[in-house]
């Protein structure tokens, strides 16, 4: 399951949440100052929405390109036969 | 709005494929190149294509039958394998042509390992002879990113995070698409198409270990109007929750085994023949009847395994699971050689629909591919991509030559106004998101071995009087946000899944393949050497029989 992203290194890049197949992660605007009057400044960073929802499919940690997305490999929550 | 009541964008194509793992991207290949220029072909997946789906977090073994390879043989024992719940003359053309297949995922740049001498390298699969199974560098991920990378080369329109709630018809009897809503934003979406090809996967409960996708196209199809079967089969497999671990056919070539609480090697007693290198599902059915027995906790021993070949069992040609042995380090490897609880998993059901072996439904415009198709019920390492790579392919062509008949589709405003509102009826702004906690209890229920793998008459009409109260529940159900609302649309797959699997199950009154019947413990062919089909007769299914053309092997034939 997915554990935590390392939002100090991450470039803003979209992948981890283009390439979640459990719609977990969201990249989401930051707020900040404008540096010039009219000029909105944009930027979004990943947010892990829906944790209880991975799949622990490893999408996330294998394609970010700074290496920054921790997947634990241990599966929760599911039910077993018996 | 409009008048209508709809809301939401209309897209217009030829050939609509939905689902993007090993059926679906072959068929879309498929169609491209069968069909005349300027001819649309789109696909669409819940999530992105390409990097998504059971192929994608596989190791895509697959079977191929090379020239010089005994076609008729390894057609044979693969439809043995199966217990003869089996599309023959389907399962022999899969075959026949997995060569070519193989050169056509060659020429988009799929590489698969070769011998020092330039061989292909093969194996043999669990229990088969002559059937020799491969898989490409990279695996799943590769599979599905060059697939992916090649369609769209070709001009596939490839359509991510579209996740289908409905099929369409018009005003007729044939299909005409389908809409659904954008994975993320929840806008409603139609894609009118002269011919739709089902390639959803088959339905999972979510119960898997990991990757616990589900696909629910079956389902939509059956509600359209399309004949589904082998819903009373399953993928069973033994797993832990501990770890993902795909390699127990080599660990016990290896020398591990199932062990019980009372550490007793328990398969040779219900498996004379086999042992613990009889397949799978009679691995679970033995691990059932442990159970009953109360001998759990069952494990596989795996400290048997001589440690210089251990270093095997952490390695991996596919990225993630390379990943997941790596991160769980040490600790795999104590749990992995020491005693980690293994249970029987029912992964997956077989239901899908029943075609001919040009893969077309009972519905004139809908199609089916990968296991979406029922084109057999054991889908063995190798042969899950396998039969996904045949069918997808004729599947593609199929639909491109049905297209000489297949009028334009036209999008129409009242059924579009229909199923929008069907689609968005569970949203609810104002309420609490709290599918999660049915759906573990619908889990729970559904995936007890006593239901799920060691079935009995008394306990499948117990099961279905259960399911009545979950369905009940289901309906309160409602979806604060779009996410919530996929969850709803999935479950609410599920749910018509299990009512399905529960009476395909009361109605064979025998055991085969991956369907134990405590209460008819053996097989029967003079009475059941057929399939279970099911239709929506509007009110609930209804469920017939249909005696399986032999012409390529018979049981006696192995007497």
């Amino acid at each position: 399951m997915i554990e935590a992203i390392d939002l100090d290194k991450c470039t803003g890049c979209g992948i981890c949440d283009e390439v979640c197949p459990a719609d977990v992660i969201y990249m989401e605007p930051v707020a900040m100052p404008d540096v010039v009057d009219g000029m909105h400044r944009a930027k979004s960073l990943p947010v892990i929405k829906y944790q209880q929802h991975c799949v622990t499919c490893f999408n996330c940690e294998l394609f970010c390109p700074e290496g920054i997305v921790d997947v634990h490999p241990s599966v929760k929550n599911r039910p077993r036969p018996w | 709005m409009a008048t209508n009541g709809v809301h939401g964008t209309h897209i217009e194509t030829d050939i609509l494929v939905i689902g993007a793992g090993a059926g679906g991207l072959v068929a879309a290949l498929s169609a491209k190149r069968a069909a005349p220029p300027a001819t649309q072909v789109t696909i669409v997946d819940s999530w992105k294509v390409g990097r998504s789906g059971h192929t994608a977090f596989s190791n895509a073994w697959t079977v191929v039958v090379a020239p010089d390879d005994d076609l008729e043989s390894v057609t044979k024992e693969i439809i043995a394998g199966n217990d003869f719940i089996a599309d023959q003359p389907l399962i022999h053309r899969v075959l026949e042509t997995s060569w070519d297949r193989l050169k056509d995922l060659e020429g988009i740049g799929l590489q698969w390992p070769r011998n020092e001498d330039g061989s292909y390298y093969r194996r043999p699969t669990r229990g088969l002879k002559d059937t020799r199974v491969m898989y490409p560098v990279g695996g799943g991920l590769e599979f599905s990113w060059k697939l992916k990378r090649g369609i769209e080369d070709e001009g596939v329109q490839i359509l991510d995070r579209f996740f289908v709630t409905g099929l369409m018809k018009g005003d007729g009897e044939r299909v005409t698409g389908a809409v659904g809503v954008q994975s993320r934003t929840g806008e409603f979406f139609a894609i009118t198409a002269r011919a739709t090809i089902i390639a959803t996967n088959a339905i999972t409960f979510r119960t898997g270990f990991v990757r616990d996708l589900t696909g629910t196209g079956t389902l939509l199809a059956y509600r359209a109007g399309a004949k589904l079967r082998n819903a009373e089969f399953s993928y069973l497999r033994p797993g832990t929750p501990r770890f993902y671990f795909e390699g127990i056919a080599f660990a016990i070539q290896d020398g591990a085994s199932f062990v019980n609480k009372n550490d007793e090697q328990f398969m040779l007693s219900y498996e004379p023949e086999w042992g613990d290198r009889a397949d799978v599902p009679r691995i679970a059915r033995a691990m059932a009847m442990e159970k009953q027995k109360g001998n759990d906790p069952l494990y596989l021993d795996m400290s048997r395994i001589d440690p210089a070949k251990r270093d095997f069992y952490f390695s991996s040609t596919v990225a993630w699971m390379q990943n997941f042995l790596d991160k769980l380090g040490d600790e795999a490897r104590t749990d992995m050689f020491g005693k980690t609880p293994y249970y029987p998993q029912n992964q997956m059901t077989k239901m899908g629909l029943a075609t001919d072996a040009d893969c077309r439904s009972n519905v004139p415009g809908l199609y089916a591919a990968g296991l979406a198709q029922a084109g057999c019920c054991n889908h063995f390492a190798g042969f899950h991509i396998g039969m996904c790579i045949g069918t997808g392919w004729f599947a593609g062509e199929a639909a491109v030559k049905d297209l000489e008949t297949l009028p334009p589709a036209k999008l129409d405003a009242a059924e579009a106004g229909a199923l929008y509102r069907e689609t968005m009826a569970p949203r609810d702004d104002g309420a609490n998101a709290e599918s999660d906690n049915w759906l573990l209890e619908f889990q729970r229920f559904t995936a007890r071995y006593d239901i799920a793998l060691w079935k009995s008459a008394d306990r499948l009409e117990a099961a279905l009087q259960t399911l009545g109260g979950l369905r009940e529940r289901f309906a309160e159900l409602r979806a604060p946000d779009n996410h919530e609302l996929v969850r709803i649309k999935e479950s609410e797959a599920m749910v018509l899944a299990a009512e399905i699997i529960f009476r395909a199950s009361l109605m064979r009154q025998e055991s085969r393949m991956s369907h134990f019947r405590e209460d008819f413990d053996f097989r029967d062919d003079d009475n059941w050497l057929a399939w279970i089909d099911v239709e929506d007769s509007g009110s609930g299914p209804v469920l017939t029989k249909t005696p399986i053309p032999t012409p390529i092997t018979h049981p006696a034939d192995l007497t």
